[in-house]
């Protein structure tokens, strides 16, 4: 029985402070990452690639440690608005790390202190660094339609629109994943496509109630999506426009796969997109592939088939590798160590929030 | 709304006084923009040798982070690196650790469980804490001693406190001293020296192993060219302790109390005739006489050759390289160049140079990496021909830049050479 939490292999995850700041960083406010500066540099050196090509106004708070000890949280608000008097951003966010969910930090205070000093609309994530991005994301999508959907969007819906949850780097596999989701839903018809947080503006998301349909791309879109299908009906499917795309990259032919055992890796949408290709691939034969999709992170049981499983520990992720009997993994390159002597076909399918790589990027980070 | 970059004369910011520093250039007053340079200067872990790669400069040792998921996250990077694969493990805090510390009963056990996973034991372990327990209060000696009692290794903290940057004691200081914590008294030996400071060796061609040799010093130790957990601990009988950077004066100040090991402190200097007095001096403190004229005049020719070539151009300094920005630019306008402007954070320290600087450079400008307004940068406003730092290229992406930051350090006249070198070829 291996200490709870003791990861000897296996390296963290991009955290939920990364996810939020990841659904944001396209939409023209001012982020600010409440923290002493690790976390911003960790969030614009590691889990962002887009930082190094395209600008935008992420701010570390810069605490230091009797801010935290004293809470000074007017000094923060002091420093948001004398920003906000030299960038012209349309919003202001701030995101929670470990330093304030220590101290407790009253979000709402301070959301509330931000927008009078400002006037600007102001949200905050309680994200703690500890748990996984798609945390992060999923709170982010939710605070955004809340606050940016005005009160009459549901008056009438766009035809033939579509609004697309869960595109950021930390869940495709390239920078231009977004608008290749873009084509692939136009040529399918979609007159209107719009992807929250990527390659859009803050304006979409004051459409986003008048949506036909939404898709979900990534688990951590899913109650963001279920949000938008009680408050304003609009009906969601998960799915992932891209696994053609995906399948094609697979180093494995169709013949391989019969008889055999596979476990795929990777957050539950694309997990379950992936299993659903190679099945149709190998469709109605006796011998068809018993596929099981597994995740870190959310899993939900409306997508979820008998037999997937959530891995929380590294030594969960040891024993389900050693006791799988699998034939055949498909999952992120960073895991191959970790699976240790399995002994059957390894297959990478990279996953940026795990090994901070895409498929076919060269550098996308300044720090290498 | 403002829509141009902060930025001030070196004239102003002398005129102003290391008293009176625009609250612009003071980061405590604003949020800190995300550019490089502030990244590595505002992140302890985030590139080169911060703290968690720094921590390792022990032969033989690993490193435990004890935080929250998202302080080992770039950790990956850094397990890119050759001679760093297999030394990083992780106990990862959940959302009552943070509140409560129930973490702390956790790590004995889990240093135990690293040292048994590994096949040969580690010199050491040393337990990378961070922010949530820096607002814990945690006692890591405390919890350091107990993992040492169950593993059978020496257990050290590393404070990566972000929130203490600006602190006494920030943390690339306490790491310094963490990393020396382990040597014990020993016999000293007159004939061997330590150099402290940086994280890896000087360069291969540095005169000052030349200089040290020539004053009778048999043995030079560095903690970064110690392949054994054996020759680590023989830097406990060094005669004296040579210090290159400020950062390294508090591990000093402990080996002088603990092992009684004196020290003295040198500058890392781009201007020859400063970096002559210093080895002047420092040869007259320890009763020796240097002769430094080769290597002066090699460095000084390259410098010569550099300006009968490209004439007097333009560059612009960062503050992401091997150098203090201030001095170097104040080298580069001493040698006949123009500076139009530096990106650099400011200290008091800093006004050493700046005022030298103000009276033949005036109209530098310095941008501040850390200020918001830096967005607004623009490069086309910029008469630069050449540009040093990776910062600085950052700002000028289409600019010859020499990013002056390689692992191995410059330091005295070799490094005033290597520079004009890499200079010459980037114009090349």
């Amino acid at each position: 029985m291996s200490v709870k939490g003791l990861h000897k292999i296996i390296y963290p995850f991009a955290p939920d402070q990364s996810g939020a700041a990841a659904v944001l960083y396209e939409l023209g406010g001012m982020i600010i990452i409440c923290d002493a500066g690790g976390c911003a540099g960790n969030v614009c050196g590691f889990d962002e690639p887009r930082w190094l090509s395209t600008k935008s106004a992420v701010f570390s708070a810069g605490l230091r440690d009797m801010d935290a000890i004293l809470g000074r949280d007017d000094l923060l608000i002091e420093k948001i608005k004398k920003a906000s008097a030299k960038i012209d951003a349309n919003f202001v966010a701030v995101i929670g790390t470990p330093v304030p969910a220590t101290i407790a930090t009253d979000y709402k205070a301070l959301r509330r202190m931000a927008e009078k000093r400002t006037g600007l609309p102001v949200i905050t994530i309680d994200s703690n660094g500890v748990l996984w991005y798609d945390s992060g994301i999923e709170k982010t999508y939710i605070e955004c339609f809340r606050r940016f959907i005005p009160e009459d969007n549901a008056k009438c819906i766009i035809p033939g629109s579509v609004g697309v949850i869960g595109v950021t780097p930390l869940d495709s596999d390239s920078l231009t994943s977004g608008k290749r989701i873009i084509e692939t839903l136009r040529k399918k018809g979609s007159r209107r496509v719009i992807c929250y947080g990527a390659g859009g503006s803050l304006d979409d998301f004051a459409d986003a109630g008048r949506m036909e349909k939404n898709i979900v791309v990534a688990a951590s879109g899913i109650r963001a999506a279920r949000y938008l299908k009680e408050r304003y009906g609009t009906p969601y499917e998960c799915t992932d426009p891209l696994i053609t795309d995906v399948r094609a990259g697979l180093p494995l032919d169709t013949e391989e796969l019969y008889g055999k055992k596979v476990l795929i890796i990777h957050q539950q949408v694309r997990a379950n997109a992936l299993r659903e290709a190679l099945l149709e691939e190998t469709g109605g034969l006796s011998d068809s592939p018993e596929i099981t999709a597994a995740t870190w992170f959310s899993m939900f049981d409306e997508i979820a088939e008998e037999g997937d499983f959530r891995i929380r520990e590294e030594s969960d992720f040891f024993d389900r590798v050693r006791d799988g009997n699998w034939d055949i993994i498909i999952a992120d390159g960073s895991f191959r160590k970790a699976a240790g002597d399995f002994g059957g076909r390894f297959i990478e399918l990279p996953h940026f929030a795990v090994s901070g790589h895409f498929a076919d990027e060269e550098s996308v980070r300044f720090y290498n | 709304m403002i829509t141009e970059p902060y930025s001030i004369t070196i004239r102003e910011l002398n005129e102003a006084g290391a008293d009176n520093i625009p609250p612009e250039l003071v980061p405590a007053t604003q949020l800190i923009y995300s550019s490089p340079a502030t990244l590595a200067f505002n992140s302890p872990g985030a590139t080169g040798f911060g703290v968690k790669r720094a921590g390792l400069a022990i032969p033989g040792s690993v490193m435990l982070l004890v935080a929250p998921g998202c302080c080992g996250r770039n950790t990956k990077l850094l397990s890119e690196i050759p001679g760093y694969e297999d030394r990083f493990f992780f106990l990862l805090m959940d959302e009552s650790d943070i509140v409560n510390g129930d973490h702390l009963a956790r790590v004995p056990e889990a240093v135990r469980e690293v040292v048994d996973y590994l096949d040969e034991k580690p010199s050491a372990v040393m337990v990378c804490a961070t922010c949530v327990d820096a607002l814990l209060g945690t006692d890591w000696d405390r919890v350091c001693r107990k993992a040492e009692t169950l593993s059978g290794v020496p257990v050290r903290p590393c404070y990566m406190y972000a929130l203490t940057r600006e602190g006494r004691k920030p943390p690339m200081v306490l790491v310094r001293k963490a990393i020396y914590s382990l040597l014990e008294p020993a016999k000293r030996d007159p004939r061997t020296v330590n150099i402290m400071g940086y994280f890896s060796p000087l360069t291969d061609d540095c005169e000052m192993y030349d200089l040290l040799r020539q004053a009778g010093v048999k043995k030079i130790n560095e903690i970064s060219r110690c392949n054994e957990f054996e020759e680590y601990m023989g830097m406990s009988r060094a005669n004296f302790n040579i210090i290159l950077n400020h950062e390294a004066r508090t591990a000093a100040d402990d080996l002088a109390g603990r092992l009684g090991i004196p020290y003295l402190e040198l500058t890392r200097l781009y201007q020859t005739d400063k970096i002559a007095n210093q080895y002047s001096a420092f040869a007259e403190s320890i009763g020796a006489v240097f002769d430094d004229s080769e290597f002066r005049e090699r460095a000084e020719r390259a410098v010569a050759d550099f300006r009968e070539k490209y004439g007097s151009i333009s560059i612009a300094v960062g503050e992401m390289l091997n150098a203090n920005a201030f001095e170097l630019a104040l080298a580069l306008v001493k040698y006949g160049f123009k500076v139009p402007e530096i990106y650099s954070n400011v200290s008091r320290e800093d006004y050493v140079f700046i005022r030298h600087l103000a009276e033949i450079s005036p109209e530098t400008r310095l941008f501040t990496n850390l200020s918001p307004t830096m967005l607004f940068y623009d490069c086309s406003r910029a008469d630069a021909d050449l540009t040093l730092g990776k910062d600085a290229e950052y700002y000028h992406p289409d600019c010859p830049n020499v990013p002056w930051n390689e692992e191995k350090q410059p330091f005295g006249y070799s490094g005033v050479t290597r520079l004009f070198e890499k200079m010459t070829e980037a114009l090349a």
